[in-house]
């Protein structure tokens, strides 16, 4: 595999209202992702999202439908084009050296991920670098209690940002981040007022909001768990590659997320997956400080507990876990 | 494309990203149909690798035979051939007792693929 020659995409989600346009203009305003070809999805046929990126390289607009539901063939579609245009020797317009997908309100990032994955073409074009989530700091504790999706979006995260923090006062924001850090413990989470970074305010002790528990249907009993393990030295990584296939395989629509930084004989590679599919593993730097975490697998989902994950890896696939310094770190009961 | 069975080269599954010595890969795919054979088993199946030609062999009890050209594709066949998921997390491999993840047909050696 070569990820270095496909384009990088960033997927920029976020409930509706919870200020993603906002935070994508000011890093284009800014200079960031200023050679980004921008794709805007929009489910309302009348967009708006396009005209607040005028900074941008290139924008092109996917409206009248949701990406990771009724409009994913379209932006299927619409990509191959632009990777089309890539290729193509007689193609005069913009070549771009970044993707940025921002989705609609109502668009779960784990379905657009899987597309673009697992897309014939695509696979080969397109690297899914990270899945940006903004967070409305006024509203996010609300829609998190009361929509699976805006729940579902936070759990698919690899970067949470919180929007809005001047709304809100101190208590609230250490409260906000503490319910994210539980639901995606593993997201880099940040601050900030009108896509300008802020300062957070020291975690302490603020306590995390319980979350109700949903289920299929919406509400209900079956709960999101956040844990980790921590795997013994001298991991066999053909053995967990086997395990964790299987377990994607016929648990994929349960285990929504699954990261970690792995010791493989090619070095320390950075594992993630977004339900059943698999990001292309990189090798990280060999850093002392990095280290810590090394082997320390992060598992959000339902329908499995850690005791579960380190029994299986045990009688499935013959590896240890280290138990002393490893915990469920969240059920939303 | 391989001359022999005919699968064209993959771009590489992610559970092949940490090995890069040619050597390292040659026994990882040794070890890895190890360890499917001992899981398989108790699904009535069994798996052959040899390490030269892609793809790995999954064969039932009965001679059916299907070529997988990764472990994601390996599951797949699986569930197709015995009509149920491999499932890490099913009682056979989460339960307390040490005998129940050993029980199933005994273990049959597939053809190479």
């Amino acid at each position: 595999m070569h990820p270095e020659s496909r384009i990088p995409l960033t997927l920029l989600g976020g409930f509706l209202g919870s200020g993603k346009t906002t935070w994508l203009r000011h890093q284009l305003h800014a200079g960031e992702m200023a050679q980004s070809l921008v794709i805007v999805n929009e489910a309302a046929d009348v967009p708006v999202d396009d005209m607040l990126l005028s900074r941008s390289s290139e924008i092109r607009l996917l409206a009248g439908g949701c990406a990771c539901c009724n409009g994913k063939d379209r932006l299927i579609a619409l990509l191959r084009e632009v990777c089309d245009e890539r290729v193509d020797e007689s193609f005069t317009g913009a070549q771009h050296t970044h993707l940025v997908l921002e989705t609609s309100g109502l668009a779960d990032p784990g379905p657009i991920v899987d597309a673009i994955r697992t897309d014939a073409v695509l696979m080969h074009h397109i690297l899914v670098r990270e899945i940006v989530v903004v967070v409305d700091a006024l509203h996010g504790i609300a829609y998190l209690k009361s929509e699976p999706l805006g729940r579902s979006q936070v759990e698919t995260a690899d970067q949470l940002i919180i929007t809005k923090a001047d709304a809100v006062d101190d208590a609230a924001l250490r409260q906000l981040s503490a319910t994210l850090n539980v639901i995606n413990p593993g997201a880099k989470l940040s601050a900030t007022v009108m896509g300008s970074e802020v300062t957070l305010p020291e975690a302490g002790d603020a306590d995390a909001v319980q979350l109700p528990a949903f289920n299929s249907s919406g509400s209900g009993a079956n709960p999101v768990i956040s844990t980790s393990i921590r795997l013994a030295g001298g991991t066999d990584w053909t053995a967990f590659g086997l395990w964790l296939s299987a377990l994607l395989h016929a648990r994929g629509d349960d285990v929504v997320r699954v990261k970690g930084v792995i010791r493989t004989p090619s070095g320390r590679l950075l594992l993630q997956s977004v339900r059943k599919i698999v990001q292309s593993p990189e090798i990280l730097p060999d850093s002392v400080t990095a280290r810590k975490d090394e082997n320390c697998i992060v598992f959000i989902g339902k329908g499995f507990k850690r005791r579960d994950l380190q029994m299986s890896l045990k009688r499935f696939a013959g590896l240890h876990c280290e138990g002393a310094d490893v915990q469920d770190q969240r059920e939303a009961t | 494309m391989c001359a022999n069975c005919g699968f064209p080269a993959s771009p590489g599954h992610w559970t092949e990203a940490g090995i890069d010595e040619r050597f390292d890969r040659i026994q990882s795919r040794y070890r890895r149909a190890s360890l499917l054979r001992n899981v398989l088993r108790s699904h009535g199946l069994t798996a052959h690798d040899d390490a030269s030609t892609p793809g790995i062999t999954i064969s039932t009890q009965t001679g059916n035979q299907e070529i997988a050209q990764d472990l994601s594709a390996v599951w797949e066949v699986a569930e197709r051939m015995t009509g149920r998921p491999v499932d890490p997390l099913a009682s056979q491999f989460i339960c307390e007792e040490e005998d129940a993840g050993e029980a199933g047909p005994p273990r049959i050696e597939g053809m190479s693929g």
